[in-house]
């Protein structure tokens, strides 16, 4: 009995190491720096790709939306030329709703862990987005099909199948904490933490690994693929770092957490934003964001332009 | 960190003035409404009928009887007089009931009803300024003086007060001879009474009678009861004509006393009164209106307890869920169980009061678990999602259906239960599992439904508390201080304890 409290840490504990929890994340950084009615902005993907691409942040091509039920059975004209691709929820969240297609070929549609899907499957998925099933509060919702991305094999041995993503955390405009999220067996193809995927916590100035958990207990091969996690260190990061600066004067948000992927031929593209990002992150880091959020207040420089916070962060942050 | 500090004043302050406004509130019900603590607690209400009965004169008719007076131990819940033709008028000040009607023929029968409650001991002192005047009697020869005169001296040997005494005497188990004597042969408590009263005034000491009804539901009909008044430094006391015994009993409710008779007739012969008891109980709560008359309280009008049973019993079921939807806010942003839907447990639990806990739980398993079968079954006709919804929510009206018809029909409680569960939320509850069962696997979906029970069935074990729902319906007020827990609780900024777990990794040196 005594033995499983230990599990339980103490409130005092969390507070000493900075801990922020999801009662203080709600009250005191997400409803005092999101503007409620920015929210729209990241929660329609299209939206957040459209406004994206008017500031040259990169994103995976749109192929088509679909709006209406009607339109469902365009779909076969709407990826005439495409043999991959991806369809999902424009107001999804979590990865729920994406189907990702890697192959595509007399009307058989073939998933990346190799399911055959007949049109009427694919239809019959389409259909459940437009109607909201995937979409938050269940409002009427749109599919968005967009370009595959090309994963760079940098990170083949880290994920096993899926895209490997980074996440980061803006904070007021800087990047103030991140990491990786690697693919499981166990997850599915997915990056959710919760469902098994395991979380490299990444420093922030310079993109190396700095620890690796799996179910929140540290971790440093991957369980599938065996690679030695802390030798992850994602390339392009101060591209990356610019997707997220750039973020958050596109959107205005103050707290903000974006979902950025690297495409073999493109480099960094976000894929999606988000205004309330978990805090997940933290166990990924194994440090508290409360520290962070509070230097950022105190220290650090306002007025900055973009690429001044990153540089900001490339050479002050620990 | 100043904004959130000056919210929790603001709500600190009007958390605590609601606290004692509630408080005061109570107290306030349960002193003067007479609200009980306990949901149990009943209240005694004793209905005496008088039945009057006389042979009319062929004159106008005119009824005088004397009325028991109110806030003298007893609360009156209604006064009555049931009688065709008559027109009844309560005259206060003397406390008699005047009925009246035109000459009449036959033999009359007159109701007269009071019911009353809170009755308490009274010790039966009654101050009263003048002194009466007492007659020494006369007495017709000597011999009559002297038997009296050794009847005190008997009397004298016994203890107590010089009623007490004579009482005693004129009681004794083995009658002198004297008494014997003194008493006719066949004694009625009316010649009892009088007698002792006479001898009483031998001694200069005053008495009169006083009559009323024993709050006594053994006997059928009785004529009413005697006692006896006896004036002592500057006091009535009450006296049991049997035993001696000083003091008005608890049960004892006095219609008459003083000069004034009991009952007059005019326009009438032979007339009789005779009283009936009978003793019912009814919760306190019912008269808590009337004890609020009594305090002339305009309140209790405004209150919910003065509404209709109907609305009353709706007021009550709403009453508990503010209690309810605190626990929610305590398992969510406190202990930060994630539940599907956020209000869902507590309509389960709520449900589950209605049904009862056993048969309930089985029952709503039952529903979920063939709910679960058909949205597999639906998944394959490739239906949209409204539609499908839809064809969920008549799918548990239909199982609900069946398992009603087949409770019934083989006295299986259990499924009779059905009807009670909220279709939507069932449905809801079904799609959800359902759509969670196959993004995130069976385990996940498992998790979040028996998360969901869990929550519900403590939540059900404090609503199905009948104290707990008593009191929240009884001192209503109590849900504005929930409101405000509620509304601090908004600003709880703290680790919720499930956070102590999932963030105990960030803790190195364990």
């Amino acid at each position: 009995m005594w033995e499983y409290f230990k599990i339980f840490s103490t409130p005092k504990k969390l507070r000493a190491v900075g801990v922020l929890g999801m009662n203080a994340r709600n009250y005191f950084v997400i409803s005092r720096n999101n503007k409620r009615s920015l929210y729209p902005l990241v929660d329609d993907k299209v939206q957040t790709k459209k406004l994206a691409n008017g500031i040259d942040i990169n994103t995976p091509h749109m192929i088509g939306v679909i709006e209406h039920q009607y339109e469902v059975k365009d779909l076969t004209k709407i990826v005439e030329n495409q043999t991959e691709f991806v369809i999902k929820p424009a107001h999804g969240s979590q990865g729920k709703g994406v189907l990702v297609i890697k192959s595509y070929k007399d009307g058989m549609f073939i998933t990346t862990s190799g399911k055959k899907l007949g049109f009427h499957e694919v239809y019959q998925h389409i259909s459940n987005i437009l109607s909201g099933l995937y979409s938050l509060g269940g409002q009427y919702d749109v599919a968005l099909i967009e370009e595959l991305v090309h994963f760079s094999d940098v990170f083949q041995q880290f994920s096993y199948q899926g895209i490997p993503d980074v996440r980061l955390i803006i904070y007021k405009g800087y990047p103030v904490m991140s990491m990786m999220r690697l693919a499981t067996k166990e997850s599915d193809g997915r990056a959710n933490l919760h469902q098994g995927a395991v979380g490299v916590g990444l420093n922030i100035s310079t993109g190396k690994a700095i620890q690796a958990v799996l179910h929140n207990v540290p971790v440093s091969i991957h369980p599938d693929t065996n690679v030695d996690l802390m030798t992850l260190q994602v390339p392009m990061w101060k591209e990356h770092l610019m997707i997220g600066a750039q973020a958050y004067e596109m959107t205005g948000l103050g707290y903000l957490g974006a979902d950025i992927v690297l495409d073999k031929f493109r480099g960094p593209m976000m894929l999606e934003l988000n205004a309330r990002p978990g805090l997940a992150v933290q166990i990924a880091n194994g440090r508290g964001l409360k520290e962070v959020i509070k230097n950022v207040d105190k220290y650090y420089p306002k007025n900055l332009s973009a690429e001044e916070r990153v540089d900001f962060v490339l050479n002050n942050a620990k | 960190m100043k904004n959130i500090l000056s919210v929790r004043g603001v709500l600190g302050v009007l958390l605590g003035i609601s606290v004692l406004f509630a408080a005061i509130a109570t107290y306030y019900k349960i002193t003067v409404w007479g609200f009980s603590i306990l949901p149990s607690e009943k209240t005694d209400v004793w209905t005496i009928d008088a039945h009057i009965s006389f042979k009319p004169t062929n004159s106008a008719i005119e009824i005088s009887l004397a009325t028991p007076s109110a806030g003298k131990g007893y609360k009156i819940l209604s006064e009555d007089v049931i009688a065709s033709g008559y027109d009844a008028v309560k005259d206060t000040d003397k406390n008699r009931m005047i009925i009246k009607s035109h000459p009449r023929k036959n033999k009359q029968n007159v109701y007269y009803r009071i019911m009353l409650y809170d009755n308490k001991d009274t010790i039966g002192k009654v101050c009263d300024a003048q002194t009466p005047k007492v007659n020494k009697p006369l007495f017709e020869n000597e011999q009559q003086e002297g038997l009296v005169e050794e009847i005190w001296s008997l009397a004298d040997k016994e203890e107590g007060s010089p009623a007490t005494r004579i009482i005693k005497t004129l009681n004794a188990n083995i009658l002198s001879h004297e008494v014997d004597a003194f008493l006719p042969i066949k004694t009625t408590r009316q010649i009892m009474a009088e007698k002792i009263i006479y001898l009483l005034s031998y001694k200069g000491i005053a008495a009169r009678i006083i009559r009323g009804v024993k709050l006594n539901e053994k006997k059928k009909t009785s004529p009413a009861d005697l006692m006896l008044e006896v004036y002592e430094s500057g006091k009535w006391m009450v006296y049991n004509i049997k035993t001696g015994e000083v003091g008005l009993p608890k049960d004892f409710v006095l219609f008459q006393r003083g000069g004034t008779s009991l009952l007059d007739v005019s326009g009438g012969v032979d007339s009789q009164i005779k009283f009936s008891v009978l003793k019912s109980t009814i919760s306190s709560f019912k008269m808590a209106g009337r004890r609020a008359k009594y305090e002339n309280s305009k309140m209790f009008d405004f209150t919910i307890y003065n509404l209709p049973m109907l609305e009353q019993n709706t007021l009550k079921w709403l009453m508990i869920f503010p209690l309810g939807i605190l626990l929610v806010v305590i398992m969510r942003n406190v202990i930060g169980i994630s539940t599907m839907g956020t209000f869902t447990p507590m309509l389960i639990a709520m449900s589950l009061i209605k049904t009862g806990f056993v048969p309930g739980l089985v029952c709503y398993s039952l529903i979920i678990t063939l709910g679960l079968i058909i949205r597999a079954t639906l998944t394959r006709l490739n239906l949209l999602l409204v539609p499908r919804i839809s064809s969920v929510v008549i799918f548990v009206i239909l199982i609900m259906q069946v398992l009603t018809i087949l409770g019934y029909q083989y006295d299986f409680k259990i499924a009779a239960s059905a009807v009670f569960f909220p279709i939507i939320i069932t449905a809801w509850i079904i799609e959800r599992a359902s759509i969670t069962w196959e993004e995130d696997g069976a385990r996940n979906a498992t998790k979040q439904i028996i998360n969901t029970s869990i929550v519900a069935v403590f939540t059900y074990f404090v609503l199905s508390n009948e104290y707990i729902r008593y009191i929240m319906f009884a001192f209503n007020e109590w849900n504005i201080v929930i409101l405000f827990i509620v509304m601090l609780l908004g600003t709880y900024t703290g680790y919720r304890i499930v956070e102590l777990k999932r963030f105990a990794p960030l803790i190195k040196d364990k």
